[in-house]
């Protein structure tokens, strides 16, 4: 059932204009027999979240990292912006990365720098030709856009768990990235701060025009964020649908998430 | 199975290794990274090396002392000990210091670096964590432990000056003399020469173990530790080989 | 950035210090290693170099003046050592010095010396050659500290023969030590001496009665006397001369002159009370 619908859907929309992120049969084996993507097939459409659950292990941060080239494939084909990020070389890798951001689970703030280093590490490797008072607007405005500006001096260290994320994100956010990458954005925080960030996921949706896939456990967060859900299971898209159709779904496994 | 391993680990640090010498000619070139690793390598080492030196000078007096008196040969005493810091005591001993600060020092910071995706954040910012984390910090290990060596060389020379001075008083000019009248350059070439390797190795070893941590908070300290104990290690075996290719061609 | 120009200054003045370290250091080992300022060069042929090596002092008046810089072997007898020396010192090294290999120190580094000769006024070339003075070689002063340790045993074995013969052999010396016989007959000697000596002061009284009962007699009478005395102390000196076969030592002889001098005071002293 749930293979003819994915079968379907792409096809519809590319008919409409192409998508974002296109992945195909994709495979991945840690180890020697630790098997953990059996043939994911995925899209982004543009201007879409798209939110992938699975439990703990199910292969969904293996795959967005795949399509940020951090972990390789075995097998499988993933398409960026149209480009097949399998097939191309260091430099034109990176000049894809540069347009989509990443936000890592802990935020992966750069330890030894300032908040103002750390956004402005980013940009100072990418436009070079910025001044100093650029760079300094930058940072600021990229600040203001997750609503911490008053923490640029401070030092990661000193930062909460929320703050890290929402810190992390304004520094994804400085390249002005068309595509996001969300991993479990609101792991580890409260249900105040959770909301906050999925707010904020939200609003850059709507300011920026990105399009997003958002990785998490957070039903709550799915709920807010999504334009559609897929659902892995095993290794392979199990199910696929926006959050009210899912939790209807006629699967026992599928609706458990809802509960 | 342990031998195995050994050999995996050796031969993959060989190609981490190997890619240094591709990136560190690729642009971007890291400046103020660099500045700021031989800032951290090498100035704020300094104290530690200051002070090992300092003893190392001053005991190596006393030590040799008894010995020289009794063939009657203790105005030997400033050239001896000034050969065997320049040589083989300062070299080694800084560059053991070094492995115990320095490539600990990066092996916990890559480690933690890569536990917490901050390598891997870098990749994916389109930045060469490579060229940016490992480059920087293996050059400037490598330039930076031959200059501590030469304040440890120094630092050594004025232990040893008052290491002599508590049984007797030597005038420093004729102490400083009786140095250099005893030193050659093949003395201080090949020393020099091989402080370079150990910087390099310290560098190179200590940056291997963090980035190669696993996930896990733990793997930081092992990350960590495997750092002093290896680049210790292969410190002796550089300096082993160096003496033998020293003894080959001089 | 300012973070920045906090550290680079002291990393600057880090870097600084150590290279200036490394540069001192080759600066002046190169300067005591003379491959720094003007040199000259000399060669001379030694017939053997004792363990010089390239490298040792060159001395001129006991200063480092030079080190050797190459040593080569001409034919089997004859090896060529190259001398690097200072400039300033050509001036003070004329044709006729010479050079020759010593040892410095405890350890046995060689030096080379280099000896000013006595009649030459024309300053060495550059290239050129001196003569050699063929150095004491170790196995040279073994030989001859060898010779002083033969001689040592010669003497000593020659005591032992000395003090052997002292004891156990029949010479003059041996005897006196020894012999019960020759002993006794020493001691006889000294009492026959004492008999004498007896017999003649029993004169000497005669004699100096004769004398006073000629008191009035002059300086005639009184060499007569003399002559007198002088005659009888011949004759006693032949009787004492027989009686001493054995013995005619000297200070015997001497001694009996004393005695018999001093009995003569005495007497003339008892005489006068």
């Amino acid at each position: 059932m749930a293979e003819e619908k994915l079968h379907k859907e792409p096809k519809k929309k590319e008919k409409g204009q192409s998508p974002m992120i296109e992945i195909k049969d994709l495979h991945k084996t840690f180890g020697t027999d630790n098997t953990i993507l059996k043939g994911v097939n995925l899209v982004l459409n543009k201007d879409e979240n798209l939110v992938v659950l699975g439990r703990s292990g199910s292969g969904k941060s293996v795959t967005i990292k795949c399509i940020v080239g951090l972990i390789e494939p075995d097998k499988g084909e993933i398409k960026v912006f149209d480009e097949n990020v399998l097939n191309i070389s260091k430099s034109e890798l990176n000049a894809i990365r540069v347009r989509i951001g990443f936000l890592f689970q802990s935020g992966a703030l750069y330890d030894s720098m300032s908040v103002r280093e750390n956004l402005a590490f980013t940009l100072s490797k990418h436009k070079r030709d910025l001044n100093d008072d650029e760079v300094e607007k930058e940072v600021m405005e990229a600040l203001e856009n997750v609503g911490l500006a008053e923490a640029v001096d401070k030092m990661p260290s000193e930062l909460s768990g929320g703050m890290r994320k929402r810190i992390g994100l304004a520094r994804t956010l400085i390249l002005k990235p068309e595509i996001i990458l969300y991993d479990e954005p609101t792991t580890g925080l409260d249900t105040i701060t959770s909301r906050e960030i999925s707010e904020l996921i939200l609003d850059i949706k709507n300011k920026q025009k990105t399009s997003s896939i958002i990785i998490t456990h957070d039903m709550a967060c799915a709920k807010m964020t999504s334009d559609r859900i897929i659902v892995l299971k095993d290794g392979v898209i199990h199910a696929e649908g926006t959050y009210e159709e899912l939790e209807k779904d006629e699967d026992e496994w599928v609706r458990s998430f809802f509960q | 199975m342990i031998l195995k391993n050994t050999f995996t680990e050796i031969g993959e640090t060989t190609i981490f290794a190997k890619k240094f010498f591709k990136e560190v000619f690729i642009p971007p070139y890291e400046t103020k990274e660099f500045l700021k690793q031989c800032y951290v390598i090498g100035y704020k080492s300094l104290p530690l090396v200051a002070i090992t030196g300092f003893i190392m000078g001053l005991v190596l007096t006393l030590q040799s002392r008894p010995t020289l008196v009794k063939f009657g040969a203790e105005s030997w005493l400033p050239g001896m000990v000034a050969l065997s810091l320049i040589r083989e005591i300062a070299p080694v001993i800084t560059a053991l210091i070094c492995a115990g600060k320095i490539s600990s020092g990066i092996g916990a910071e890559l480690g933690s670096m890569k536990v917490t995706e901050q390598i891997d954040a870098m990749e994916v910012s389109a930045v060469n964590p490579y060229n940016y984390l490992v480059v920087t910090r293996v050059l400037a290990c490598t330039l930076m432990i031959p200059i501590l060596v030469f304040f440890a060389d120094a630092i050594g020379i004025i232990g040893g000056y008052v290491g002599i001075n508590i049984h007797g008083d030597v005038n420093f000019y004729r102490y400083l003399t009786q140095i250099i009248q005893s030193l050659e350059f093949l003395d201080l070439f090949p020393a020099t020469i091989k402080t370079f390797f150990f910087g390099f190795f310290i560098g190179m070893i200590g940056c291997f173990k963090g980035f190669n941590a696993s996930n896990g908070t733990e793997s930081v300290g092992q990350a960590a530790n495997s750092a002093v104990v290896t680049a210790s290690l292969s410190i002796f075996i550089i300096d082993m080989v160096a003496v033998q290719i020293t003894d080959l061609f001089f | 950035m300012e973070k920045q120009s906090r550290y680079t200054w002291k990393l600057g003045m880090f870097v600084t210090i150590g290279l200036l370290l490394f540069i001192m250091a080759v600066y002046f080992i190169g300067k005591q290693k003379n491959l720094f300022g003007s040199t000259f060069h000399i060669t001379s042929q030694f017939k053997t170099v004792s363990g010089l090596e390239v490298g040792n002092n060159v001395r001129f008046s006991g200063i480092n003046v030079g080190t050797v810089e190459q040593i080569q072997l001409k034919n089997d007898s004859t090896v060529i050592v190259i001398l690097v020396m200072k400039e300033e010192v050509r001036e003070f090294i004329k044709t006729d010095a010479t050079a020759s290999i010593g040892s410095d120190g405890l350890m046995g580094d060689k030096v080379l010396t280099i000896s000013p000769g006595a009649k030459s006024t024309k300053i060495i070339e550059d290239n050129g050659q001196i003569a050699s003075v063929d150095g004491i070689e170790m196995h040279d002063i073994m030989k001859s500290v060898k010779k002083s340790v033969d001689n040592i045993g010669v003497i000593s074995d020659e005591i032992a023969i000395f003090s052997h013969s002292m004891n156990n052999g029949n010479g003059a010396l041996a005897r006196l030590v020894k012999d019960d016989k020759m002993a006794n007959s020493v001691s006889n000697t000294l009492s026959n001496l004492e008999t004498g000596t007896k017999g003649f002061s029993e004169n000497m009284e005669a004699a100096k009665s004769n004398f006073l009962f000629r008191g009035y007699f002059k300086k005639k009478e009184k060499e007569k006397e003399k002559k007198a005395e002088e005659r009888k102390e011949k004759q006693e000196e032949k009787k004492e001369k027989q009686e001493e076969k054995a013995a005619k030592e000297k200070e015997q002889k001497e001694e009996a002159k004393k005695e018999k001098q001093e009995e003569q005071q005495k007497k003339e002293e008892a005489k006068k009370n």
